[in-house]
């Protein structure tokens, strides 16, 4: 007991540093699989991340060429001279003040808008004050409507067309009076575009096919675009010299038009 | 506990990530009005953000649904939320009337027709989610920790 050279303590240390050993394998090991499972980790998130990179550079190359207008999209006649080709102009061309209406012919509160002041615009129009630029907008299209938004744009593009800007005025206005009701309404029938047009003076078999052929329905989303770009999100949205205007009534617009002219 | 709720975080977040890049992808043209009526981005990288943003929302839903690299989905998710925040609030801000296009459509809205309230919130809280989820990304029934049985 008191033999300091104890043969089972020898063995102890053996036992000990084969223990030791095996513990340095096993953390080895254990190293190495994390080592691996790191690798693998990296190794993955970098396939990952190119292929999203990839994808998204697909996605922006076809969705670009699907949402461009195609170049050869037939353009209607009579678009305001020196414009953007998605403009109507009505009035003087000397007009000391320019009114920008931007409009959707299934808006409700371009309806309101025309019914309390379209007839004050369009009466300084005529008395050589201002002149007014249409621009078209279709973004309340649904299944319900029929699309009606683009139908009625297009329509009222052929008539601009086929009849000049006037015809245009025209139409708009008819379109306006017998707005068909945003929610629950189906929209005109293609039949009753070409017969409001033919009372705006637009007429002949090409004004009826090339309505019901929705003959400038590319031209109708570049309108959209554009109207977009203009920074216009909203209708009835109304610039009197640039300036937007905020109270949508004949007296809001007399006064913007006065102040105009004032300078 | 714990685990299931960040699966419960993961479904969650993926599932509105995945929906919301979908719903972008059917009209290109609406994509790119949506994002040009923020008015916070040059002409020349409106296309690349409206038509990059859905694929990039679709690729973090799907990992977060998957359970793959949940922490750094997680991050992205939470990157992509402040991003839509900044956007939604100065657009309040600057009183613009816009939809915020989260989930297609966007750009026009009739007369007064906004719900900056309810987008904000929305995001905030989704938001939250995904610092929680970034926090602890550990969840059950997640592809990751199949592929990787040891790994805790």
């Amino acid at each position: 007991m008191a033999d300091p050279k104890n043969p089972s303590r020898g063995q102890g240390k053996k036992e000990a540093a084969r223990q030791r050993i095996a513990e340095k394998r096993a953390a080895e090991a254990a190293a190495r699989a994390a080592e691996q499972r790191r690798r693998r980790a990296v190794v993955g998130a970098a396939v990952a991340a190119v292929v999203v990179v990839v994808a998204v550079v697909v996605a922006i190359a076809v969705q670009t060429s699907r949402s461009a207008v195609a170049s050869d999209a037939a353009r209607p006649d009579g678009t305001s001279a020196g414009g953007n080709g998605y403009t109507f102009t009505v009035g003087q061309a000397d007009a000391p003040v320019t009114v920008d209406l931007y409009e959707d012919f299934q808006c409700p509160n371009c309806r309101d808008f025309e019914d309390r002041a379209g007839s004050t615009l369009e009466q300084l129009a005529s008395a050589g004050t201002v002149k007014i630029v249409y621009h078209g907008m279709a973004f309340l299209d649904s299944s319900q409507n029929d699309d009606y938004s683009t139908r009625a744009l297009n329509a009222a593009a052929v008539v601009a067309s086929s009849a000049g800007p006037e015809a245009y005025e025209k139409f708009h206005d008819l379109l306006y009076a017998n707005q068909p009701d945003e929610r629950t309404g189906s929209g005109l029938t293609d039949q009753q575009l070409i017969s409001y047009a033919e009372q705006a003076g637009a007429t002949g078999e090409d004004v009826a096919t090339d309505i019901t052929n929705l003959v400038y329905g590319e031209w109708v989303k570049g309108a959209e675009d554009q109207a977009s770009k203009d920074g216009v999100n909203g209708t009835p949205t109304v610039f009197v010299d640039g300036t937007e205007l905020a109270d949508l009534t004949a007296d809001g617009v007399t006064a913007a038009v006065q102040a105009a002219q004032r300078g | 506990m714990r685990p299931w709720l960040a699966t419960a975080a993961r479904l969650l977040l993926g599932g509105v990530l995945v929906v919301a890049g979908a719903l972008k992808l059917p009209d290109p043209a609406e994509a790119a009005r949506a994002v040009r009526a923020y008015q916070l981005l040059p002409e020349g990288l409106v296309g690349p953000v409206a038509f990059g943003l859905p694929v990039v929302e679709i690729a973090v839903g799907l990992a977060l649904l998957a359970g793959v690299f949940v922490r750094a989905a997680a991050l992205a998710t939470a990157v992509l939320l402040v991003t839509f925040l900044v956007g939604i609030v100065s657009a309040w801000a600057r009183g613009l009337q816009i939809d915020c296009g989260c989930f297609g459509g966007g750009g026009q809205v009739d007369a007064a027709d906004t719900a900056y309230p309810w987008e904000v919130a929305r995001d905030t809280a989704m938001l939250l989610v995904a610092l929680a989820l970034a926090r602890w990304p550990h969840s059950r029934l997640a592809l990751a920790t199949r592929l990787e049985p040891a790994h805790g």
